[in-house]
């Protein structure tokens, strides 16, 4: 699969798919105009890789600064399709970056994992 | 409008801390360039940043549900391109005890009893409650807009840390005002 790297704009995060090495990152802010155009297509080309892959090691950061309800959505799904893929075998790492002083992000990350059973899950604290 | 009254209008807002005032069409345009804006403003002011940014998440909320929901639209094509303009009004502002975002569209009147049930069982959830709610709609368990209340009213009363607060408004036979302040 091709890897995926789309610039982050005002409205929409900065997305790094590395396919190849099976690290993935989202960063920045998301509230786009629409949120099904913007995320479907990727969302898409994961799920496909996901399923296909045996015994990979995946890892997945979340490095957000702020994101809507329409995203947060996206994002929950996210954390089940990844869920999904650890317990079909594969090594699955999810971190979850927030400002130090970012109760709310912190809270949200929380929330996003509790439900985690076979993904290991990390929250990384930024100055 | 008679120029004269622009200036009643400008102690009105002044009068009710207003930092930021619209009233007219929204569109995500508009969104992304006051949204800049009031960031602006907050920074200019010294605002806290997780005061900045709860405001910046209750004003994107607050704005997308006019875009969404507001009932008061106009809809056609400009150059074949398909176009609907919803009306609302929004103003950002600072009260002695803190700041708040207020907005206000117009619904049908037959949809105002839904939404006042959402509304008051969102309202009546302490904060792990809201937080069960935010994850069951997040996970597809409960429909969005059952209840009257989609996601993004939850969202909001999780960032609204001093609470929110809302009315109806009658304006004819078949619209009322839905009003919407929320404080932090």
């Amino acid at each position: 699969m091709e890897h995926i790297k789309l610039e982050p704009t005002k409205r929409s995060p900065g997305i790094d798919f590395d396919f190849a090495s099976g690290i993935f990152s989202m960063s920045g802010e998301s509230y786009p105009e629409d949120v099904n155009k913007f995320f479907g297509p990727l969302i898409g080309q994961l799920k496909g890789y996901l399923s296909a892959a045996r015994g990979a090691t995946i890892r997945f950061s979340f490095d957000l600064i702020y994101f809507n309800s329409t995203t947060a959505k996206v994002v929950m799904g996210l954390f089940e399709m990844l869920d999904e893929a650890a317990e079909a075998g594969n090594t699955v790492t999810i971190t979850w970056f927030f400002a130090a002083d970012d109760s709310n992000m912190e809270e949200l990350g929380e929330e996003f994992s509790e439900d985690l059973e076979h993904a290991s899950f990390e929250m990384v604290p930024k100055a | 409008m008679e120029p004269r009254e622009i200036l009643r209008l400008r102690q009105d807002m002044i009068q009710g801390g207003v930092l930021f005032y619209y009233c007219g069409y929204v569109t995500e345009k508009v969104l992304a360039a006051i949204g800049d804006t009031v960031m602006d403003k907050l920074e200019l002011d010294h605002t806290e940043r997780p005061v900045a940014r709860g405001l910046f998440s209750l004003f994107v909320e607050q704005v997308q549900n006019i875009i969404r929901y507001s009932a008061e639209n106009q809809a056609g094509c400009v150059d074949e391109r398909p176009v609907d303009l919803r009306h609302g009004m929004l103003a950002v502002g600072r009260g002695a005890e803190g700041h708040y975002v207020l907005s206000a569209n117009a619904i049908k009147r037959r949809d105002v009893e839904r939404l006042r049930q959402g509304l008051d069982h969102i309202r009546g959830l302490d904060r792990m409650g809201l937080k069960a709610m935010h994850k069951e709609i997040l996970k597809g368990l409960v429909p969005e807009g059952s209840k009257g209340a989609g996601v993004g009213f939850v969202d909001i009363a999780r960032m609204a840390s001093r609470g929110f607060e809302f009315d109806f408004l009658e304006i004819d036979q078949e619209l009322s005002y839905f009003v919407l302040k929320a404080h932090l």
